[in-house]
């Protein structure tokens, strides 16, 4: 038996009951008071605290979420090697790349950088606005590793090297949002739902940064030596479709939905259905090495696996029917492998080439 | 064709499915009187604890019966008529087969002990069982546990968790050693222990007592008095086959059906698969294998047959696997089986709960694997086995073995320890 899991189902706040609802409410009013600065507002907060802007006053609490949930963690599942390290990576990434970093170079007059995070989560990396304000080597930084490392380190380790072991996202989500990992829905429509949702996200992502890049050329510098639209009606629609995501994308569903739906959707909303950039990891993993080996004619068909998936794969239906698998969602989290009773599952990086990376199709009712 | 399967379990399920996979048209009926759904047996545990929700021990989901077009049928088999090819059911009309599988599992083993029937006494085996243990598991203060084998260790563990105090007991000299050596038994028991079980070996149980209808104590065989509101009973299974006690049915003494090696039973048109279902062994011996692999291929198997194929029903090299509270436990091969010139090599790794037990015979060729702790490939043991590879080379190539998750060190053989430790 698993001993941090035990009532997980008995636990109100972890079953969907009204305290779970309060819970998701309150996080939907403090996403909101930072997000759009509605009152009684976070600004004001920020600065009785003497912080800069609301925006410290957020990563410190992201922080503080992440060393607490991450402690939490550890205490639960600590026992296991593979995932003392990985929380471990994943707080170590929060506290020196995404938050202290970015601060020093504040500190320091220029503007700040995070190198832990890609386009196209972070989409004004692309952004010739934005990217330009920052020097050459960081310019080169934020293309080749958005364009080069991310497909070379996924196809080696899988899309986890990024999602359960660096992402600022996957960080918050694997250490304060592990008590909700349960409450990600198993359906097949769910399923269907998240392929259809992530790739439009991605699609919309590649094409506003088209539009963003495309509109950037069509500018010229006018008599008075300012920069300016050559095609008004142009700029018009890539400016709209510019705020259109960053409203969309990046405020509702990253922020308020992401976090705010933990208590009722699991801690992967976000990450399964919307995120840019785990569409683009998800695709390279299909054809990489990461793969979930299974232990022929072992399991017992529990459940343990799928419940406690936070992307919503149902484990068990490969491995009742003896199936190594790869899919696109899986963060490479572990979870299922370390609370399986039978130790029936084993993530790996391995090329098998007797098996061809589409394993989608199974036997679901040959078990 | 009207196919009609007692049992929704591992084994019916899989039958059922196997047919409908490859006769759309037939009629599949599945009779079951413990649950509307099918449901993993073996995680009625976590169920009982809060880790799982009903839901989660479905294996498929909730739409199966309609898209597989079974008719379900919730009563209970108490008659057959393999004359006139019928099926008396408790409640409801009988139902009339062309062909019949018989799934219908075992229900718990009870003896007739004064005080059995008291309010308080129970078994864990069947999803009725479990809403019982989980009501128990919310309003008992003490309870015990008598019988030391899977299911009593797994209840030992719902009731513990819940923060009742437990005893444990066990009527051998240590617990289960129709699996564990002394010293593998010692592992398990000592993790018991550092848990709060109050384990009694060597004590036979006697009888209840009770007060005004409840359990307010135990006597053990010699004698004790024990206080406590709740005993559950886990000395076994059994057969689920009374009702077959006055049908043409061949049943062996231990009441599993004897079936021939396609499966089939001494009556014409009706298959057993299952726990219920008595095989040959691999040594000959006739008895039921009561594991859920084996249900789930003889499942598959019965529904081939019943379809008119011809498939045998062969069992391989033996392997399992359990978990006592947090230690994993394989095996594979012959192990405590007493085999004539039989030796033990054992090991235990320093200061962990992580043990590796190879039996093998005198001229060195490994027969059988016992392990604690750590995850193994039973795969790569079973292949070995068959192989005959001698314990010298399954030594030094003993981490290919090895299925733990990432990051955890390889198996380190202490040194000197190859040579052969004979007990």
């Amino acid at each position: 038996m698993q001993a941090g899991l035990l009532k997980t189902f008995t636990n109100p706040v972890q079953s969907r009951r009204a305290t779970a609802w309060l819970l998701s409410a309150a996080l939907f009013v403090v996403y909101f008071m930072f997000y759009f600065n509605i009152p009684p507002g976070m600004e004001g907060l920020a600065a009785a605290l003497g912080l800069d802007s609301r925006w410290t006053l957020y990563g410190i609490l992201y922080t503080i979420a992440i060393i607490v949930g991450g402690g939490f963690f550890l205490k639960r599942h600590g026992n296991s090697r593979y995932h003392r390290v990985r929380t471990i990576s994943l707080m170590f990434f929060q506290i020196v790349f995404a938050f202290s970093i970015p601060m020093v170079m504040e500190l320091f007059g220029s503007k700040g950088f995070t190198f832990s995070i890609f386009w196209p989560l972070k989409i004004d990396y692309f952004y010739p606005s934005n990217i330009f304000e920052y020097p050459v080597l960081l310019i080169v930084y934020a293309f080749v590793t958005a364009l080069i490392g991310v497909p070379i380190m996924t196809i080696l380790f899988g899309k986890r090297w990024y999602c359960s072991w660096m992402c600022g996202c996957g960080g918050l989500a694997e250490t304060a949002g592990e008590p909700f990992r349960h409450l990600t829905s198993k359906s097949s429509g769910a399923w269907r739902f998240e392929q259809a949702a992530i790739h439009s996200v991605l699609v919309l992502a590649i094409v506003t940064t088209a539009l963003v890049l495309i509109n950037w050329g069509l500018h010229h510098t006018n008599g008075q030596g300012e920069w300016v639209a050559s095609y008004a009606g142009f700029d018009a629609v890539a400016s709209k479709v510019q705020g259109v995501y960053q409203f969309i994308v990046v405020a509702m569903l990253s922020g308020v939905l992401g976090v705010g739906l933990y208590p009722l959707m699991g801690n992967r909303v976000w990450c399964r259905y919307f995120c840019p950039l785990a569409a683009i990891l998800g695709l390279f993993q299909k054809f990489g090495r990461f793969r979930i080996t299974v232990k022929d004619d072992m399991c017992i068909s529990c459940g343990n696996c799928s419940t406690y998936c936070e992307m919503g794969i149902d484990v068990r239906a490969y491995a009742q029917t003896n199936v190594s698998f790869k899919r696109a969602a899986c963060v490479g989290c572990g979870i299922c492998a370390h609370v399986c009773p039978r130790g029936v599952l084993k993530l790996e990086n391995k090329w098998d080439f007797r098996q061809g990376p589409d394993q989608k199709v199974i036997k679901i009712f040959d078990m | 064709m009207h196919y009609v399967i007692i049992g929704n379990g591992v084994a019916g399920m899989n039958a059922a499915n196997t047919v409908r996979n490859r006769d759309e048209d037939c009629r599949i009926t599945i009779v079951s009187y413990e649950s509307e759904h099918f449901f993993s047996r073996t995680a009625l545990m976590y169920v009982a604890c809060g880790q799982l929700s009903e839901r989660c021990v479905e294996p498929y989901e909730r739409d199966h019966y309609q898209r597989m077009n079974f008719t379900r049928v919730r009563d209970r088999a108490v008659r057959l008529d393999s004359a006139r090819k019928t099926l008396e059911l408790e409640n409801g009309n009988p139902l009339t087969y062309d062909r019949l599988l018989i799934a219908s599992g075992s229900v718990p083993m009870m003896l007739d002990w004064p005080g059995i029937e008291f309010d308080g006494v129970g078994n864990f085996v069947t999803w009725q069982n479990m809403d019982w243990l989980r009501e128990k598991a919310g309003t008992a203060r003490r309870a015990v546990v008598v019988g030391g084998g899977l299911i009593g260790i797994e209840t030992v563990e719902i009731l513990l968790m819940a923060g009742i105090k437990v005893t444990f007991l066990i009527r051998e000299d240590f617990y289960w050693p129709i699996a564990l050596d002394e010293r593998e038994s010692a592992v398990v028991m000592d993790h018991m222990k550092h848990h709060g079980v109050e384990l009694r070996l060597k004590t036979e149980f006697k009888e209840v007592v009770g007060e005004n209808g409840k359990v307010v104590g135990i006597v053990t065989g010699q004698g004790d008095r024990l206080d406590c509101d709740t005993v559950v009973f886990t000395i076994g299974v059994r057969p689920q086959t009374d009702w077959l006690k006055d049908s043409n049915i061949e049943l062996d003494e231990r009441g599993g059906i004897v079936v021939d090696n396609h499966l089939q039973t001494s009556v014409p048109d009706v298959w057993a698969a299952g726990d219920c279902t008595s095989v040959v062994w691999f040594n000959g011996v006739r008895r039921p294998e009561q594991l859920w692999y084996t249900s789930r291929d003889q499942g598959k198997i019965a529904g081939n047959n019943m379809l008119g194929h011809s498939e045998i029903y062969r069992r391989g090299i033996f392997y399992n696997s359990a978990k006592f509270f947090d230690i994993e436990y394989t095996t594979a091969g012959l192990v405590n089986f007493g085999l004539e010139g039989e030796q033990n090599w054992y090991m235990r790794e320093a200061n962990t709960n992580n043990t590796l037990r190879i039996v093998y015979l005198p001229d060195g060729s490994v027969v059988g694997f016992n392990m604690l702790g750590r995850r193994w490939d039973h795969r790569v043991l079973v292949k070995w086995i068959h192989d005959r590879k001698k314990l010298d080379w399954v030594l030094r190539h003993i981490n290919r073995a090895l299925f733990d998750e990432e990051f955890m060190p390889r198996f380190k053989l202490v040194p000197g320890a190859s040579s052969r430790e004979v007990s």
